[in-house]
């Protein structure tokens, strides 16, 4: 159990370049492909049938695409700690870091920029410039009014987070969809889930 | 003479082949497993809108929808585990379940019908879309449809030649690590159906989109079967085989 | 080989998802599943992981993951992998086994991510009140796939 600082500074989560790498690498060679045109058409019918299902009520649709989201990210976080073996992130800023070039990448084949960073560096906001969920998309024009067609990823994105002990709100604040200038979605921590106390040991 | 020109023609196709190939490896892509978890979630998903709606309507003072309102909310979104809203699905009754299977079907519907434009429009050399009969539809269905969505063909396609046609996979992928314990594999029969809706609601779709949309044309059943002893898994393999039953009035 | 014991702790510090003891090294079948028999071994199991794996990150200072990897002790050897998700997998064998992360690795990625996180049937979290949490939680892993998968894997490396 040695414990030499310098040695283990350098081997954990190195510069944002090699994160890149790590995440093209497993793009590239551990990871089965679908077309992205196929995940568009199912993700489109099961909003499709949201909306008809609640009557367009688009509030509701949000709900629970965000609840269908969370049941994914709390599985999908160990199919992708399986693949990457990557450790708990120490900030929020690499966990921002490896969602973006890793998360996004190995799963979604897309690398959405960070930006927009809170004063107190406890919030970010993730911004995609491609979007496999809604390419050739429209929305009609009551949907693009309340409509976050999209919001599945936020609920994976809580649900993930969750299971590596961060709790955080996750949503949209711009859509292309909806006519704005870009896709955001904003993550913000709000504590992080100190690890359980076995009973008896406080 | 007459050679030469069979050569040709049989370059011309495997040229065509190869652009194809070409083609689908530069089309853009994403990670199958996300895709077979959206499949997948897609059945807890309807059962918990079977239940936002049943409850809506037992709500008589509009809590349900101030709750919504409110950004705080975003917990409550989080609702049931997908393993829980499976065992819902079990208590559920009749009319409940067979909301949810509707459900399901007109998802997979939907998608069947696109995902058949989809592939007529992408210059396979392998179909030809003008003298499609029945059975050529299903071949389709069997081969590009299956290639597409699920990576493998389906492995027999069986018939009468009057309507009725075996769809039989034999590794239906998506189910195949669904197991509960030992003891309770009657459940785990009747927890796989709703996992087999999105697909058969896929097979009308493309039927539907080729010509086949008569309202109570196309039906389509799915249940597992047991895989011929040639493709009994080796030890340790938990393949699922599932057939799916289609029948198709065909005339008039 | 020689491994003795198989052991899964989740993120509710302290509760056993599951346990696989071999009791007799001839016989890969003998032995326990998730027996009731295993929880004060569990509890000093997960105890004794936990107070090194915090002692060693408070040695290794600020900001950074020093995950515990073996444990030994003059009879036996304890191997641990811990994922960022709090999950524990830990395999007790001989002391002739120096290194057993990649037998750790496969249990993780090819053995529980197929068989109970790919698994629609099966909960990913296994406690389901705050009453399971913090090593109050009785639920196992109970699915024939990942117990199949398990004994297959593991079975052949018990003599």
């Amino acid at each position: 159990m040695s414990a030499n600082s310098a040695s283990i500074s350098a081997s954990s989560a190195g510069p944002k370049k090699s994160l890149k790498t790590f995440g093209d690498d497993i793009w590239k060679n551990k990871t089965a492909k679908i077309n992205a045109e196929l995940f568009t058409l199912t993700y489109g019918s099961i909003v499709s049938q949201l909306c008809t299902d609640f009557e367009r009520d688009f509030k509701k649709v949000n709900s629970q695409l965000y609840a269908m989201g969370y049941n994914i990210g709390v599985r999908l976080i160990e199919d992708f700690l399986a693949r990457t073996a990557l450790p708990r992130c120490d900030s929020l800023a690499q966990t921002s870091e490896v969602i973006s070039k890793c998360a996004f990448k190995i799963f979604l084949n897309v690398t959405p920029q960070v930006g927009n960073w809170s004063n107190n560096k406890d919030a970010f906001s993730l911004f995609l410039d491609e979007n496999p969920l809604s390419d050739f998309v429209e929305l009609p024009m009551d949907a693009a009014k309340e409509l976050w067609y999209s919001n599945i990823l936020c609920g994976v994105l809580r649900g993930a987070l969750e299971m590596v002990q961060m709790d955080c709100d996750v949503w949209f604040v711009n859509d292309v969809l909806r006519g704005g200038q870009s896709t955001e979605m904003r993550v913000k921590l709000n504590r992080i889930m100190k690890d359980e106390i076995p009973a008896g040991e406080d | 003479m007459g050679d030469s020109g069979l050569a040709s023609e049989v370059n011309e196709h495997q040229r065509l082949q190869l652009q194809f190939q070409l083609f689908q490896e530069s089309l853009p892509k994403v990670d199958e497993t996300i895709y077979r978890m959206l499949l997948n979630e897609a059945v807890p998903l309807a059962i918990s809108v079977e239940k936002s709606l049943t409850h809506h309507k037992e709500d008589a003072t509009g809590q349900l929808e101030a709750e919504l309102d409110s950004k705080l909310a975003l917990e409550s979104q989080q609702g049931d585990a997908s393993h829980k809203l499976l065992k819902d699905y079990l208590a559920a009754d009749q009319d409940q379940q067979t909301r949810i299977k509707t459900r399901l079907e007109n998802i997979g519907f939907q998608l069947g019908q696109k995902l058949s434009q989809l592939l007529i429009f992408s210059n396979n050399p392998n179909l030809s879309f003008k003298d499609m009969d029945l059975l050529s539809v299903m071949k389709f269905v069997c081969r590009d449809v299956w290639k597409q969505v699920f990576g493998k063909q389906i492995d027999n396609l069986k018939t009468n030649h009057r309507g009725t046609f075996y769809l039989l996979d034999y590794n239906y992928k998506p189910i195949e690590p669904f197991t509960l314990e030992e003891d309770l594999s009657d459940q785990e029969q009747k927890l796989i159906e709703p996992f087999l809706h999105v697909p058969c609601g896929m097979i009308r779709g493309v039927l539907a989109s080729l010509g086949f949309e008569k309202e109570g044309q196309v039906t389509c059943q799915a249940t597992l079967v047991d895989p011929p002893d040639s493709k009994q898994a080796g030890a340790g393999t938990f393949t699922k085989s599932v057939s799916f039953n289609v029948q198709v009035l065909v005339g008039r | 080989m020689a491994i003795y014991s198989f052991w899964i702790f989740d993120r509710h510090l302290g509760n056993c998802i599951f346990d696989r003891e071999w009791t007799l090294k001839s016989n890969q079948s003998s032995g326990t599943t998730n027996s009731k028999l295993n929880e004060d071994t569990a509890k000093l199991l997960y105890g004794m992981v936990f107070s090194l794996r915090s002692i060693s990150q408070k040695l290794s200072g600020e900001g950074s993951h020093n995950e515990i990897r073996t444990i030994s002790t003059g009879k036996y050897r304890a191997h641990i992998l811990c994922t960022a998700s709090g999950l524990w997998f830990v395999l007790l064998s001989d002391l002739k086994q120096e290194d057993l992360s990649h037998v750790l690795r496969y249990l993780y990625s090819e053995i529980y991510v197929k068989t109970v996180v790919h698994n629609w049937f099966s909960p990913v979290d296994f406690a389901e009140s705050d009453s399971e949490k913090r090593g109050q939680g009785f639920r196992k892993i109970r699915n024939r796939n990942f117990l199949a998968s398990v004994e297959r894997f593991l079975g052949p490396m018990v003599n």
